[in-house]
């Protein structure tokens, strides 16, 4: 197992929003958390993450509890997280944004770039602009090339299609499921239709706890089966 | 049991009356009289910062003005020193008035800085354009018509009416906090968006707030000008406003005993101790890094726990 | 009228140096750092104490007295900032008043309360007939146009500036991709202090010094971030020239004004534009 979470529980201040949250996730495995706003599934991957400390329960990564660290020493042993709202350094230039990534991990430069435009080859010719002036997709893209950096083996990426056009949000599931050779991944997703191109296996969360999980393919490719489960 | 006589007013009149008719009786009535004044300065700091949740770093400004205000109408309408408390209430509220619209929009920082801004700018239009008036840095000496036994030169009689004062600062401070007044302005304090959601102007709310703190700032300085018989520019000093913020915040802000043990507290440990305290800043110092990291509920707060 | 300039842009300089560590206090840890006018004053006395007390020539006196301000911002940085990070403003402006207020009354104990001259180190002036120019106040003209530019490329081509320049905008993004923001917040807090002990050596030989001369600087320095922008660091230039200038011009309308104008243009800013902290 990569990553286990077991009886988690997180408050803000007295209210209580994640109630008793256990999963798993296997290598190799892209897991998508889909629920409604306000669900908890952003507080439990920034939780995952280090960037809450909940009131109870255990993380363990590779076998190693992992609660308690700062996210910065989180993300060095090759657990990521992959902000939402496409949070790119807006003053600085994409090669920059790369450069960024790579200093902690010590991987060159040009390999982090190399692994950047792999992805998309495009961000080829826009390492010399600044961050800012991208595109929304172009952004998400950076995210998730960024978290590449190194030698991660599980990324927690939130809400990477939100607020893209059709035709990007593809482009965005193409490079998700090229790296998925790589590493294991979980998603926040919104989108049905997405999550039934990507996931091996879905959590529903629903008023701060998981509601169902969803194992089994046929279902997963018939958002229709679970969508009145959000 | 703090908090029992803090939530029943009558009880808290009565304790704090007598708990400063036993301070002065054993110590000196003049000396405490300086302790009363400011006592309400505390409670007009507190409206604001206490309630509102706006921490000034400027309040000398208002408490000047009270005492420029008192003065300057002993000395230029009628040395009557009734009307004096009320135009420098007048003219503590005025400035609340003007500027309150436009501070009470900031937070954190900004309305603090700001009220600092306005108090050096205060303190530069008392020092020297308006010299001629005020005065400048050797400031005006004041008189003021006796009545009888009401004579504002005798400091038994001082005692006895600031007390009375203070008692009615107290009194209308606790009806202001309890009623749906109060519960709205801690709300807002709280979440002010939530509030304004509801439908509530948030803005008036503040800006009365803001006024009633400026005027009883006010009148602390103006009843300060009677005691003292004069007044200068060191009750406008910016660099003095710091001492307001430390007694709210050593006896817990946001109630009335805390302010009134604030009030005391500090007064005491100049009174008494800066004799001894030969570097009386860094004693200064040392206690708020002592408050800010271990104390921040205060006095009341350990009180009112233990 | 020039020479109101040129003394314009000689305390715009000395404003600028001692702004930029506030403004990036402000902007990257949304402290608000009363603190920082202490270390301006030590820069002050320490070029006092080194250069007067113990006769050392004005470069190495200087010199020592950034040296000195080095160690004392990092225990400030240690002991007061990191622990009010995330909490309620109100106690970072107490803390660190609490710091100045310490800073004060300690210049006070060791040198007294009486304002202490310091001599011109160069004592030449250009005269171009319509305008005298001290040799000095042009090299405080000069090394604040030098480290302007140095600190444009700091940020932009160094790593270090790059991480606090991402770090003022998005800390947490930073820190996700497994860098520790504090330790580079804490260097750049360093840096700052340095600069306005620079700021505070710099001022000295201007005038006096002084045990509130630190209280002085900072409500004059917050000025200047509040008109500049907190964590801007081209405005923080723009506005300390401007105010500067503006001081200057004032007093030579009327000389009581000029640093009450400061506020003035302050507060008119404050109202346009609040700050959100």
């Amino acid at each position: 197992m990569l990553l286990s979470v077991e009886n988690l529980d997180v408050h803000y201040g007295s209210a209580q929003v994640l109630h008793n949250v256990s999963l798993h996730l296997n290598p190799g495995e892209l897991v998508c958390i889909v629920g409604r706003n306000g669900a908890g599934k952003t507080t439990l991957l920034k939780t995952i993450g280090g960037f809450h400390a909940p009131s109870r329960g255990k993380v363990s990564f590779k076998g190693q509890d992992i609660l308690g660290l700062p996210p910065e020493k989180v993300a060095l042993k090759g657990l990521k997280y992959v902000f939402q709202d496409k949070r790119v350094f807006g003053e600085l230039s994409v090669r920059d944004n790369m450069e960024l990534a790579a200093f902690p991990t010590k991987e060159p430069l040009s390999e982090a770039v190399a692994k950047l435009v792999a992805i998309h080859p495009k961000m080829e010719k826009l390492l010399g602009s600044k961050a800012k002036g991208l595109s929304g997709g172009e952004r998400q893209i950076l995210l998730i090339g960024r978290a590449l950096v190194g030698a991660p083996e599980l990324l927690l990426i939130d809400e990477p299609t939100e607020g893209l056009a059709a035709i990007i949000i593809g482009q965005i599931v193409q490079i998700l499921l090229s790296v998925k050779s790589k590493l294991s991944m979980i998603v926040v997703e919104q989108n049905l239709s997405t999550v039934a191109r990507l996931a091996d296996r879905i959590y529903i969360m629903k008023e701060g706890a998981i509601h169902r999980e969803i194992t089994d393919p046929e279902i997963i490719r018939q958002p229709s089966l679970y969508e009145n489960d959000l | 049991m703090l908090k029992r006589i803090e939530q029943s007013p009558p009880l808290t009149l009565l304790v704090v009356a007598a708990a400063f008719f036993v301070y002065g009786y054993s110590t000196s009535l003049f000396k405490i009289t300086d302790f009363i004044i400011f006592t309400i300065f505390v409670l007009g700091f507190d409206m604001a910062y206490g309630q509102m949740g706006k921490l000034s770093f400027g309040h000398m400004l208002y408490y000047g003005a009270g005492s420029y205000g008192a003065g300057l109408c002993a000395i230029h309408v009628y040395p009557d020193p009734f009307l004096a408390i009320l135009a420098g209430m007048i003219f503590g509220a005025a400035l609340g008035l003007i500027l309150g619209p436009v501070l009470v929009k900031l937070k954190g920082a900004a309305f603090a800085l700001s009220n600092l801004a306005f108090n050096q700018l205060g303190y530069f239009l008392v020092l020297v354009p308006f010299a001629p008036v005020t005065g400048g840095e050797d400031g005006i000496s004041l008189s003021f018509n006796s009545y009888g036994f009401i004579d504002f030169s005798d400091f038994n009689f001082r005692f006895y009416f600031y007390l009375a004062c203070l008692l009615g600062v107290v009194f209308l401070y606790q009806r202001f906090t309890r009623a749906p007044y109060g519960i709205f302005l801690r709300a807002t304090k709280e979440n002010e968006i939530r509030v304004r959601f509801l439908g509530y102007n948030t803005q008036v709310f503040k800006v009365v707030t803001f006024v009633i703190s400026t005027t009883l700032s006010g009148l602390a300085g103006a009843l300060n000008a009677l005691n003292l018989q004069f007044t200068n520019t060191s009750l406008i000093d910016p660099t003095r406003s710091v001492e307001v913020i430390f007694a709210a915040l050593m006896g817990g802000a946001g109630n009335v005993l805390g302010a009134v043990m604030g009030g005391m507290a500090f007064m005491t440990i100049r009174q008494y101790l800066a004799d001894y305290l030969v570097r009386w800043e860094m004693f200064l110092g040392i206690a708020l890094l002592f408050i800010a990291f271990k104390l921040r509920k205060g006095l009341y707060g350990v009180l009112a726990k233990g | 009228m020039l020479q109101s300039i040129f003394y314009g842009l000689t305390i715009g300089g000395i404003l600028y140096i001692t702004s930029i560590g506030l403004s990036l206090t402000f902007g990257a840890m949304r402290i608000v750092n009363f603190a920082h006018g202490m270390v301006y004053s030590v820069g002050a006395y320490g070029l006092y104490y080194l250069s007067h007390s113990l006769g050392l020539p004005f470069l190495v006196a200087a010199l020592g007295s950034l040296l000195l301000a080095i160690p004392l911002s990092y225990v400030i940085e240690r002991l007061v900032i990191r622990r009010l990070y995330g909490q309620s403003i109100d106690y970072a402006i107490v803390a660190t008043y609490a710091v100045l207020l310490i800073g004060v009354d300690a210049i006070k104990w060791i040198f007294g309360p009486n304002p202490l001259p310091i001599s011109d180190p160069v004592g030449i002036s250009l005269n171009l007939g319509f305008l005298e120019m001290p040799v000095y106040r042009l090299i405080i003209i000069g090394l604040s146009f030098l480290i302007f530019v140095g600190l444009s490329i700091f940020f932009k081509k160094t790593i270090v500036g790059k991480i606090v320049v991402a770090g003022l905008q998005d800390r947490e993004a930073v820190r996700s991709l497994g860098i520790n923001i504090d330790r580079y917040f804490a260097i750049v807090f360093v840096l700052g202090s340095a600069l306005a002990a620079l700021g505070g050596v710099l001022y000295a030989p201007l005038s006096t010094v002084q045990p509130y001369m630190g209280f002085q600087v900072l409500v004059l320095t917050f000025a200047v971030v509040i008109v500049g922008g907190m964590g801007n660091f081209r405005g923080t230039a723009i506005a300390a020239f401007s105010l500067g200038l503006i001081i200057a011009l004032t007093g030579r309308i009327w000389g009581p004004a000029a640093e009450a104008m400061v506020f003035v243009v302050m507060a008119v800013v404050l109202i346009i534009r609040p700050i959100e902290v």
